[in-house]
């Protein structure tokens, strides 16, 4: 069996259709200096995303050094009856434990903790294995990118929960919140990692791989 | 669901072949049964999927989103009760209060996961069928889908749902929470929108558009 690049054919990213690839650069194809498009959905295509690694590497390290802030900043300050108190992400988890409300403090610890560390990990994990051209487990590793890009959104519900405490929390005095910058240092690193998993392109683990072993 | 099929019918011309998104390992696939889903032999993602009836399964789990995607926007959905105070609280009020606090960006990406993107996509997806079923495909209709494709993942009503069961509970012991109806009808949109996914199968959708194609030549 062969892979469509070596069968000098190019697979559409969105709709699958096969087309023949002129001459391949490695990233766009092009045909003379023209980009070439899909005959069906009109995408242009690619026979492996173009700038994978370096874009997947300027994201993701965007993603650790907002990373930093995202943590140390306060996500919101809670203020009740004038007494002011901020929250970091960590601080917030640890208060939810102190009132005894483990599951909800192990909901957000997984999706604010857990995920993102795990999903920056895996990202950088994943491309010093495409530049060391490691065969080791592709399969695997193809798996743990699909973990990556399916669980990294469900980091949003603590920037999600922020904000709805702040629309609802609105007593005047008595009692408001605010959002403070630490949310979207948070919700930046979300994004970014999302983006990060969506620029890498995991056919390149399979690049290295002869394809008569299988 | 059926692996050994891809083996046995390697040589069938009748069959379709793919490259696998996720290696590029070239494989055809042989015509899958309903309710049949094609595997890569070498990484195991999805290639393919055959379900009965999916166009208008999927239409009618869009047209039944888009109704509840109205409901769900119209009334609260929850109500905080404190100090014979009452504050409620809509999607769309969430992105405003943020805003109003001068979080413009942190507003934007509320606005945009939460209301922007999943309005479009059920709007766009309900149009794109209709155009399929109706058989009055156009030039707009591949553009259309394709911005769809890329714009879905940043639709996140389900992580909203999460992120109000864990508002409910953080609340519960401060104040007096009222359910709004828009709240059954939030939990209802996002078991439509679910079953959307699960019916929608796209690679009919690029079928019928490459038949317009070369009809159109
Ligand atoms: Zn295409
Ligand atoms: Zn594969």
């Amino acid at each position: 069996m062969k892979t469509a690049r070596e069968s000098k054919l190019i697979s559409c990213h969105l709709c699958h259709t096969l087309s023949r690839l002129p001459q391949d650069t490695g990233y766009t194809v092009t045909k003379g200096d023209k980009k070439i498009k899909c005959s069906c959905c009109q995408s242009i295509l690619h026979s492996r995303y173009p700038d994978s690694i370096s874009r997947t590497w300027a994201l993701l390290i965007a993603a650790f050094i907002l990373y930093i802030p995202a943590n140390t900043l306060p996500i919101m300050s809670v203020n009740y009856w004038g007494e002011i108190q901020s929250d970091t992400i960590l601080s917030g988890v640890m208060h939810l434990l102190h009132e005894g409300m483990w599951p909800l403090a192990l909901l957000i610890f997984i999706a604010s903790i857990f995920i993102p560390i795990f999903k920056l990990a895996t990202l950088f994990l994943l491309l010093i294995s495409i530049q060391l051209k490691l065969v080791y487990r592709p399969k695997d590793r193809t798996t743990l990118y699909r973990i990556t890009e399916f669980i990294g959104r469900w980091s949003m519900v603590d920037v999600f929960v922020i904000a709805l405490l702040v629309a609802l929390v609105q007593f005047g005095s008595t009692a408001s919140i605010r959002p403070e910058l630490g949310a979207l240092s948070f919700a930046s690193v979300v994004i970014l990692t999302m983006f990060a998993a969506h620029t890498f392109d995991p056919r390149l683990i399979w690049d290295v791989i002869n394809t008569n072993e299988k | 669901m059926n692996r050994n099929r891809l083996h046995h019918n390697q040589k069938n011309k009748s069959s379709n072949v793919r490259a696998c998104p996720d290696c590029d390992l070239l494989q055809s696939i042989p015509l899958l049964l309903p309710n049949e889903f094609a595997y890569c032999l070498r990484c195991n993602a999805t290639l393919l999927k055959n379900q009965k009836n999916s166009l208008n399964r999927s239409l009618s789990f869009a047209v039944t989103g888009l109704i509840l995607f109205f409901i769900a926007n119209l009334f609260p959905l929850i109500t905080l009760k404190a100090l014979s105070l009452t504050q409620n609280g809509t999607v769309l009020s969430t992105a405003w209060v943020l805003f109003e606090m001068d979080r413009p960006l942190l507003s934007l990406v509320m606005l945009f996961t939460t209301f922007i993107f999943p309005a479009l996509t059920l709007l766009g997806t309900v149009y794109v069928l209709l155009q399929i079923k109706t058989n009055r495909i156009n030039d707009y209709t591949a553009p259309l889908f394709r911005f769809l494709h890329h714009t879905h993942i940043w639709g996140m009503l389900e992580i909203l749902m999460l992120a109000i069961l864990v508002t409910v509970v953080k609340l519960g012991d401060l104040a007096e929470v009222i359910f709004g109806v828009s709240l059954y009808a939030f939990c209802l949109l996002i078991l439509a929108m679910t079953l959307l996914d699960y019916y929608l199968n796209p690679h009919d959708i690029w079928n019928s558009i490459r038949q317009y194609n070369r009809e159109s030549k």
